[in-house]
């Protein structure tokens, strides 16, 4: 969760009296950072981003036209590239092609709508007293009251009442959040439905990572520090653990060691293991295929 | 007394931090181990912790204390974070009764996942919103001493009974512990009685806390 809204730097900043980082996080006072120039990308890297934005363009025509056809025709190439990295500029339309949340929208005219409007939530309040605290340091959500607010707000009541079995969860507004940096209030709805319930028919069946990505990154930031991780005391590791070093964050670096681990049997063993300790005790059904669906694994640690 | 390391220390004490959402968890964490507090604060997703040391007699005792969210939803994850836990904090918004109401499910919650002899101290927090408050020190603390624990108003915000409210918990499984290891019988002044030993007696607490704060 660390792709923020980029900011363009030629942009005069939101608010002048903070200096905001490019994700549009205010930056702490400050930071006496040694390398005080922030780093520019090389030509090269400017390049090459400009390449897959024209790519990936082509690759899904205009407002999306061409994508469902190009999936279907080459899948694989799709996969690549999405490895690769999508384009920050297009990463929210893209999100919504992916996921099928763009279906979910158009099939649903009006849905979001009323359920901002005319809908009310038993969780309002604790939803209320959350939206402070997402994302407090970002220039978006940090007004009181303001735009992001009001949108962070909007979205979490409507889903908690789209979705009563499961209502508000708390973490669900740095999800929603972050989807309000990139599309529309509305679109940012359908996505979280899609990415929390999954789409009705998902356009990238064949190509879903489901939760077996998780684990590949988490297995590649581990791996990468690994040697400096093993030498910390326990009380010292929940730090590290959420501050990892820049280059081991870096993309290009991380996903490609994050691919080369094979987890598939090895989560699928666990997944087994896991229904056969809690048979009898649980209801739900015992579906083969990794989901990270929020309200399934809810409903199988409840019982 | 001979030189220690910074980080040595004679004993070690696992305390959780347990109440609703938004009642100021985190901030007694922060305001208790590193002297901040934040008003726009990140809700707690998870666990974190956070540790310090304090001196009790002339032993320096440890404490790791264990903060997570307050979403009644989280309570999944609840026997890993009970585990090995020695005391507690029940915390609950002095403005806000139904937090209040709700400590009675937490302390539950506590004595079912952890050891009878758990300290527990019910820390009323946000007690500098005085215009505000809903929950009396009276009911706050006859309640404290029917359920048989511990009793203190806090204020993370003005730095206010965090300190003593954690000191105290702290001193208390230090009595415990250290009784423990001279074999209890010999000492006539602590007889246990019923489920929770109640170590010292909780004058002692409220003696702290009617000099610290609470005038309202």
């Amino acid at each position: 969760m660390d792709k923020k809204k980029a900011i363009d730097e030629s942009e005069p900043g939101p608010a002048p009296s903070h200096a905001v980082d490019r994700f549009g996080f205010i930056k702490p006072e400050q930071s006496n950072r040694p390398d005080g120039i922030p780093k520019g990308r090389s030509i090269h890297e400017r390049e090459r981003e400009e390449r897959r934005i024209r790519k990936w363009r082509k690759m899904i025509g205009i407002g999306g036209s061409d994508w469902k056809h190009y999936v279907r025709r080459n899948p694989y190439v799709v996969k690549r590239r999405i490895r690769k990295g999508i384009p920050d500029c297009l990463r929210g339309l893209v999100w919504q092609l992916i996921s099928g949340s763009r279906d979910l929208l158009l099939m649903n005219p009006g849905v979001y709508e009323t359920l901002v409007i005319y809908e009310t939530s038993a969780s309002e309040l604790e939803i209320i007293r959350d939206i402070s605290r997402t994302f407090p340091t970002h220039v978006f959500f940090q007004q009181r009251h303001g735009l992001g607010q009001r949108s962070l707000y909007n979205i979490l009541k409507a889903y908690s009442v789209y979705d009563r079995d499961v209502g508000y969860v708390q973490g669900m507004g740095f999800l929603a959040g972050l989807l309000l940096l990139y599309m529309s209030e509305e679109d940012a709805f359908w996505l979280l439905v899609a990415l929390l319930k999954g789409a009705v028919h998902a356009p990238m069946e064949g190509l879903y990572q489901g939760i077996k990505v998780v684990f590949q990154v988490g297995l590649a930031l581990l791996s990468f520090c690994h040697d400096d991780l093993v030498k910390l005391p326990f009380e010292k590791l929940l730090h590290s653990l959420r501050n990892f070093p820049e280059e081991a964050t870096d993309p290009d670096v991380l996903l490609p060691l994050a691919f080369s681990f094979k987890v598939s049997s090895h989560l699928e063993e666990f997944q087994n293991e896991y229904h056969k300790q809690h048979e009898g005790t649980s209801e739900i059904s015992s579906s083969k295929r990794l989901q990270p669906l929020i309200s399934k694994k809810d409903e199988q640690i409840r019982n | 007394m001979a030189y220690r390391a910074e980080d040595d220390y004679d004993y070690l004490f696992k305390v959780v931090l347990i109440g609703d959402s938004g009642v100021g968890k985190s901030n007694l964490l922060s305001r208790f181990t590193r002297n901040e507090f934040s008003l726009e604060s990140k809700s707690t997703i998870g666990v974190e912790f956070a540790t310090r040391s304090i001196r009790v007699d002339d032993k320096v005792v440890k404490a790791q204390i264990w903060d997570t969210a307050g979403q009644e939803r989280y309570r999944a994850i609840t026997s890993a974070y009970y585990r090995g836990a020695v005391g507690a904090l029940v915390v609950y918004d002095v403005t806000r009764h139904v937090t209040f109401e709700n400590v009675e499910r937490w302390l539950k919650e506590l004595r079912d996942h952890t050891d009878a002899n758990i300290v527990i101290m019910l820390v009323g927090n946000k007690a500098d919103l005085r215009h505000l408050r809903a929950v009396s020190v009276e009911d706050a603390k006859g309640f404290a001493e029917r359920e048989s624990t511990f009793f203190m108003e806090t204020s993370a915000l003005e730095s206010m009974n965090v300190e003593s409210a954690f000191t105290e918990v702290l001193t208390q499984i230090y009595r415990v512990v250290s009784k423990k290891a001279l074999d209890i019988g010999d000492d006539p002044a602590a007889p246990p009685r019923g489920q929770t030993i109640n170590v010292g007696g909780k004058d002692d607490v409220s003696a702290v806390k009617k000099s610290g704060c609470c005038s309202s």
